[in-house]
Parts: C-alpha cells; sequence; structure tokens
C-alpha cells in the first residue's frame, strides 16, 4: 500500500469528519495564499506539521519527507525568480552579478525577497494539503464531496479509479516482473519493445477488467445510476476544533504584527 | 428434491466466437443440497454461472429458476438477483468500493433496503464471513483470502437462496479454504443451496453432496458423489478415471 495511504488509514484522527480536517486545510492554504507573508506561511508550515505529529500522532519525519520533497521540486521552480540571465551587463546598482562567459547572472534583494517568499508560501499552502492527505483517506474526501452535492458522476469515477489504480498497480507490476525474468529490459531495444508491449496489454487487460466489474456489479442488482454504499460516521473532535482555532487566529494575528 | 435452477438445451456462443462455449446444456440443480461443478478448463462452467442470474441470454434454450423461465426485463432480473448471488473467480473484479463496510453495502442498497437495513444486513454478512474486524479498511490492503470472504460477504448481504461461487479457493490456502467451508456449512444450516465450481476433487468427495461434471458445453453428469464413483462409462468419457484415483 503507498506510504501516505498508509498513515492517511491508521492515525488517530482518521474517523474525524473529513469536514473538520478539510476546513481546516482549506482556511490555512488560502490565508498562506492571501496574507502573502513569508513569516505567515512558515508559522503555517510549523503548526501544520506539529498538528500531524501531536494531533494525528503521525512520525514527525514522515510528515518532514514529504516536505522535503516539494521544497527540492519548489526550489527548481524559483530559481528563476532569484536569478537573471542576461547577456548584458544589468545596470541595476543593488544587483548582484556574477559573469560567467558571456552571460550575466544577477540578483537582486528584492528578487531573492520574492523568491523567498514564493517558496514558503508554496510551502505553507503544501504542508496544509500533506496535513489532509496524511490524515483523510481519499474514501473519507469523496464522501465530503458527496455531501457537498458535487456531480455523482464524478464521486463515482473517482471512487472506482481510485479502486483500480491499485489494481492496476498491482497487473503492472507483475508484468514488469515476468517481462525482466525473460530478460525483457536487457537492452535499450529490447526495453523499448517490451514498454510498448507493456502498454497495449495493460490497456487490454483495463478493458477486460471493466467488462468484468460490470458483470459483477449487474449480478449484485445494479440497474444503472449511482453507485450507492454507505456513508461512514464520523465525530467532531472538540481538541481539534480548539488547536485549529488558535491555529488560525495565530496567522491572522502575526500578519497584523507584521 | 425439487429443482431450483434448470437449464434446458442451451446454447450459447460469445460473440465473434467460432465454436459454442454451452452446447445443448441441460442440467437441473436440486434445491438446498453442496453442488460440486467441475470440469476442465475451458469446459463451460464460468458461463453456465453467467447465465443464472440472467447476466447472459442464451442463444437458444431455456433457463429456469423455481420452475419459472427467465425473463430479461429489468424488474425481472432484479428480483432474480437477490435469489441468486455469485461469487466470482477473481475477488479483485468484484470489489469496486474502496472500504470493506461500503462495498459490501452496495447490494442491500440495491435491493431498495433503507439504511438501517442496508447497515444491518452488512453487519450480518459481516459476521458470518468473519470480517466485522476489517470493515472500516481499504480494500485494496487486504490478503487473498480476505478479499475473498469479503466478496462473498458482499454477495451474502443480499440473502440470496442459492449461492454460486465460481473457484472461490483458487488462491487460497489450507486455512483460507477451511474458513470458507466454515461459512458454507453455516449457510446451509440457514438452508441455502451452493453451487461451487472446482478443480479440488477433494471437495467433491468430502464436502459435495451433488455433483454436475461439464465436459464440452454440455452436462455430462449429474448425480450423488458415489453415483458418479460407480458411472465408470462417465468417468472414462470425460476423463475423471485419469485423475480422480492416482492424482499425483
Ligand atoms: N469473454 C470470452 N470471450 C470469448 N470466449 C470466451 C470468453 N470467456 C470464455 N470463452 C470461451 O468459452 C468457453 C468456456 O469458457 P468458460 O470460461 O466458461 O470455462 P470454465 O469451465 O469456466 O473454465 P475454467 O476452469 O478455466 O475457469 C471456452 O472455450 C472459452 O475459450
Ligand atoms: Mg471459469
Amino acid at each position: 500500500m503507498h506510504i501516505i495511504d498508509c498513515y492517511a488509514y491508521s492515525n488517530k484522527i482518521r474517523a474525524v469528519d473529513p469536514a473538520q480536517k478539510a476546513g481546516l486545510a482549506v482556511t490555512v492554504l488560502l490565508l498562506c495564499l492571501l496574507l502573502n507573508r513569508p513569516l505567515v506561511s512558515l508559522l503555517a508550515v510549523v503548526w501544520m506539521w506539529g498538528l500531524a505529529v501531536w494531533q494525528a500522532g503521525l512520525p514527525p519525519l514522515v510528515f518532514g519527507r514529504v516536505l522535503l520533497a516539494e521544497l527540492f521540486f519548489l526550489l527548481l521552480a524559483t530559481v528563476a525568480v532569484a536569478l537573471s540571465v542576461s547577456t548584458i551587463a544589468p545596470t541595476n546598482p543593488e544587483a548582484w552579478l556574477l559573469q560567467i562567459g558571456p552571460l550575466w547572472l544577477s540578483s537582486t534583494p528584492a528578487a531573492l525577497y520574492n523568491a523567498v517568499n514564493l517558496v514558503l508560501r508554496a510551502l505553507g499552502a503544501a504542508s496544509a494539503m500533506n496535513f489532509l492527505a496524511l490524515t483523510t483517506p481519499l474514501v473519507d474526501l469523496v464522501e465530503l464531496m458527496r455531501r457537498l452535492r458535487l456531480s455523482p458522476i464524478l464521486i463515482d469515477l473517482m471512487t472506482v479509479m481510485y479502486r483500480f489504480i491499485f489494481v492496476l498497480l498491482d497487473s503492472l507490476n507483475r508484468m514488469v516482473a515476468a517481462q525482466e525474468s525473460r530478460l525483457g529490459y536487457s537492452s535499450y531495444r529490447r526495453g523499448m519493445a517490451s514498454a510498448g508491449l507493456l502498454g497495449s496489454q495493460l490497456f487490454i487487460d483495463t478493458y477486460r477488467r471493466s467488462q468484468r466489474l460490470q458483470t459483477a456489479l449487474d449480478a449484485r442488482g445494479y440497474t444503472g445510476g449511482d453507485l450507492r454504499v454507505l456513508p461512514t460516521t464520523y465525530y467532531t473532535s472538540r481538541p481539534l476544533l480548539a488547536v485549529s482555532a488558535v491555529a488560525i487566529l495565530s496567522l491572522l494575528a502575526l500578519r497584523l504584527v507584521l | 428434491m425439487s429443482a431450483l435452477l434448470e437449464f434446458d438445451d442451451v446454447y450459447y456462443r460469445y460473440p465473434g466466437q467460432d465454436h459454442y462455449a454451452l452446447e445443448g446444456l441441460s442440467v437441473a440443480f436440486p434445491e438446498g443440497e453442496n453442488i460440486a461443478l467441475i470440469g476442465r478448463n475451458g469446459a463451460g462452467k464460468s458461463t453456465l454461472f453467467l447465465h443464472c442470474n440472467g447476466l447472459y441470454q442464451p442463444n437458444s434454450g431455456q433457463v429456469r429458476f423455481a420452475g419459472h423461465p427467465l425473463k430479461y426485463d429489468r424488474p425481472s432480473l432484479k428480483s432474480l438477483r437477490q435469489h441468486i448471488g455469485i461469487v466470482f473467480q477473481n475477488a479483485d473484479d468484484q470489489l469496486f468500493s474502496a472500504s470493506v463496510a461500503q462495498d459490501i453495502s452496495f447490494g442491500p442498497y440495491n435491493l431498495g433496503l433503507s439504511e438501517t437495513e442496508v447497515r444491518r444486513q452488512v453487519h450480518m454478512a459481516a459476521e458470518l464471513c468473519g470480517v466485522v474486524d476489517m470493515l472500516e479498511r481499504p480494500t485494496h490492503a487486504l490478503s487473498g483470502g480476505e478479499k475473498a470472504r469479503v466478496a462473498l460477504a458482499g454477495v451474502l448481504a443480499m440473502d440470496p437462496d442459492l449461492l454460486i461461487s465460481d473457484e472461490l479457493m483458487a488462491n487460497l490456502d489450507p486455512w483460507g479454504r477451511r474458513r470458507i467451508f466454515d461459512i458454507f456449512h453455516q449457510l446451509r444450516r440457514r438452508g441455502k443451496t451452493i453451487v461451487l465450481a472446482t478443480h479440488d476433487l477433494n471437495v467433491v468427495r468430502r464436502w459435495s453432496t451433488y455433483v454436475v461434471v461439464m465436459d464440452g458445453g454440455r452436462a455430462a453428469f449429474a448425480g450423488t458423489p458415489d453415483q458418479l464413483l460407480a458411472d465408470e462409462a462417465t468417468l472414462e468419457q470425460t476423463g475423471l478415471a485419469q485423475v480422480w484415483f492416482d492424482e499425483v
């Protein structure tokens, strides 16, 4: 099972109403985006990480590792904001310059501030989503969408797709193992040929599976329309509600004093 | 011994195939028995099952449930599928929901039950199949044996009179099989009829009270295991003689 999924299913606030967790995560996300201050975003990261560990009982490193992966991509993406490259020397007196052959690499304090702000802002938003993803399995999120009256077709599609991601991953792993054990990837050429076969085989496999799924659904009396299943029962966590309020207020307060 | 389900000279060919998967199949499944359906790969067992609750319609011939020919309009199919439950060869084909409880609740909801009744049925079936402690688990995190029991629970939650199971045990270890047979014994006590496709001749000898042998899209034999053992002509003709007595 996927590692994020594992924690989503086994954390201490799994049974808390997804609306409560999503409410907190979305609010923090919006605050990061709207308040737009590096320190506020940083505080948001701290809060979300802290709540994931303290309230949900996740190992601190798990949250950290997910965040680190995101940070890596963010840094790659913001290099362009911090640095500019040109063939003529920039005239801005505040700029730091570095000449590499015919190219001028330059940055200004303002650009650097922008880049840091951007990274932290995105990191704050991402940690809010991480909190949600690590504490709430997709089933619960789908259930939440159902309550929010999202289109039933969309919800059924998500349910079935989520389920079949795992079924397909399983087929994929088995097929690759079968190909590898017959040296299907021993050279670049063989590898390309094998990958092509794999793709088409996976497509056929998926198609057959969908037909068998239809048969199985029919056998259990499905006559079209929504796939109806039991709603899950959740509880509202007062402690979480209280700390959520504190977290949100602290973000707002920090923005006011800055 | 009245026939619960009857096939009368049924022919069926898969679209685009040139041979018949069912070729003049006539057989009756008696009520209240443990029925084993055996036959080589490709003999037509799964195809037969798909005809039982109207998922496939014969090209010619007739299928009767409790004496009435099957009708293929929606309301008739719906009531038929309440009476006849099928567990499929591969549990992964059947489990579509992300959580176990939700998957089991799918059938009862299709019967038009209220949420309270659905919960009761889900609980009853989960209890029977020993999956109560995994109701909140995600379907994809189950072992093969657990998946098989959840798939079975999903069908039993609809409380069918006739349970059809297509090689449910094929991928299970001996302990997993044992648990499934325990469930079957309980069903027997509740007066259910069970049809089980199997390649395991021990199951035929030890569990079944009635055997149907499929061969080339036809029923080559139907009767008690003792009758089958005594019927040398059939054993010879279906090749069972080669495997029945001296399995390696
Ligand atoms: N989806 C399909 N499309 C075309 N032909 C099929 C399909 N399914 C089965 N057949 C053919 O119908 C015949 C009967 O197959 P069936 O699956 O009913 O056999 P079976 O007794 O269940 O075999 P097994 O023991 O392998 O499960 C076979 O000749 C098979 O090739
Ligand atoms: Mg079969």
